[in-house]
């Protein structure tokens, strides 16, 4: 089973690979608001404006890149997967692959805000730790509206207002733990917030792996 | 006649928490004074919503496993008529809170968590009229509302005991219990809880008896 989702995950980076042109998107869009950002609040940044910013600009591009999830399968190909693998294996290798793209859209959107809004962080370890915490979280909820999105003829309205109100409870813990980040963090404090995160995730994870199932049924 | 009991029951209890909630005597309290009257109304709501969007959640466990139209139908219109109630309870404490916190709406863990229940429910519905096909539209909407229903417990269940509120009974500030020395709000409070509910399971009642008729009508 561990192979069958590593080698979904394999796969789905070799499709999104030939078309490239959909991560340069996401990082295009990332780069824009970003300094659409810096343009409108140039002087008045405060940590707090900073972390409610980096959220939100995040979120958005996290919707956007997890959107095309099931890009490919829109059309008769799950018909072939449907056969091949159990429904479970598929979506948790879209689960890994996410998981790592959310990353990577993470530390892209961090660095774009460090370059352009300063460098106003007391504590990057922690700030990274949350990044990765929330990648895991996001991860499994937007992998698995994708999936429903998808199912329901990918209205492109449908992501967003299907995912962002499953994401709040994350979101609210999120800016709140690194919002001490940025302006000095004790692990110790901090510890039972960063263990409701990772339980949030593991519970979304463990929803989207009983659930798919009945989504991908046709 | 013997099937309907527990209407007649509805009635008499939200006829009795009428009566006794604005009449019966209550604790006297600063800044509270004559509006802690709202917790007959307010709260109960609130037990409704939970109990009708549970209710939704079983329908919608019933439609995965069986597929029944039926229970498709019940689990839209529980969760319409939770939604109602819910608004019910977002009208009611806005009123309130006017008059003790000096604001319609104040950032409080409560109050989001009645925002993001109502958001939910709201893409919830979306989603049903996204979808043409109804095997398709009933699954799908039965396996969000699975998940955006343990989604909405964590919201309003866990994360506001990790932090302070403005409400009764958190952060310091006293529940009603602690005022109600003699019993007489529990009198009236546990009806008007039970009485609300079943007026809820009355609405959604006859909702899908009168969605059940319109289906046979369009069918001829």
């Amino acid at each position: 089973m561990l192979l069958q989702i590593i080698q979904i995950f394999k796969l789905n980076v070799r499709l999104e690979w030939q078309q490239r042109q959909s991560y340069f998107a996401v990082v295009l869009y990332v780069l824009t608001t970003v300094y659409l950002t810096y343009l409108v609040f140039n002087g008045i940044m405060s940590p707090e404006t900073w972390n409610s910013f980096f959220w939100i600009i995040f979120i958005f591009a996290a919707v956007q890149a997890a959107y095309r999830s099931f890009y490919f399968e829109a059309d008769r190909r799950f018909l072939l997967y449907f056969g091949m693998v159990k429904p479970q294996v598929l979506v948790l290798g879209k689960i890994l692959y996410n998981f790592i793209y959310l990353i990577f859209i993470g530390l892209i959107s961090f660095a774009c805000m460090l370059f352009f809004l300063g460098d106003i962080i007391a504590d990057p370890p922690a700030f990274l730790v949350l990044l990765v915490l929330a990648a895991a979280g996001f991860s499994a909820i937007l992998t698995f509206v994708a999936g429903i999105s998808a199912k329901a003829g990918n209205n492109p309205a449908l992501p967003a207002i299907l995912s962002i109100p499953l994401i709040y409870p994350q979101v609210l813990t999120l800016s709140r733990t690194s919002i001490r980040a940025l302006t000095g963090f004790s692990w110790e404090l901090n510890a039972p917030l960063l263990l409701v995160l990772l339980l949030l995730a593991l519970a979304t994870l463990l929803l989207s792996y009983l659930l798919f199932a009945y989504l991908w049924r046709d | 006649m013997i099937k309907h009991w527990w209407k007649a029951l509805a009635v008499l209890l939200v006829l009795y928490t009428i009566i006794l909630g604005f009449l019966g005597p209550v604790s006297r309290l600063p800044i509270l004074n004559e509006t802690i009257r709202v917790l007959y109304f307010h709260v109960p709501m609130w037990f409704g919503m939970i109990l009708l969007m549970g209710g939704s959640v079983i329908f919608s466990i019933q439609h995965l496993s069986s597929a029944s139209p039926e229970a498709d139908l019940k689990a839209r219109e529980t969760a319409v008529t939770g939604f109602f109630l819910a608004f019910l309870g977002l009208a009611t404490g806005s009123i309130w809170a006017r008059y003790t916190w000096g604001a319609y709406w104040v950032n409080d863990p409560k109050l989001n968590g009645t925002a993001v229940t109502m958001l939910i429910y709201l893409a919830y519905f979306v989603l049903r009229s996204s979808v043409e096909d109804q095997q398709k539209k009933g699954r799908l909407a039965a396996v969000y509302n699975i998940f955006a229903f343990v989604m909405m417990i964590v919201f309003i269940g866990i994360l506001p005991r990790m932090t302070d509120s403005l409400h009764p009974g958190n952060g310091g500030n006293p529940a009603f219990g602690q005022y109600d020395l003699d019993n007489d709000m529990r009198k009236v409070f546990y009806p008007a809880v039970i009485g609300w509910a079943l007026i809820g399971v009355w609405i959604t009642n006859i909702k899908v008896r009168y969605e059940k008729l319109r289906l046979l009508k369009n069918e001829r």
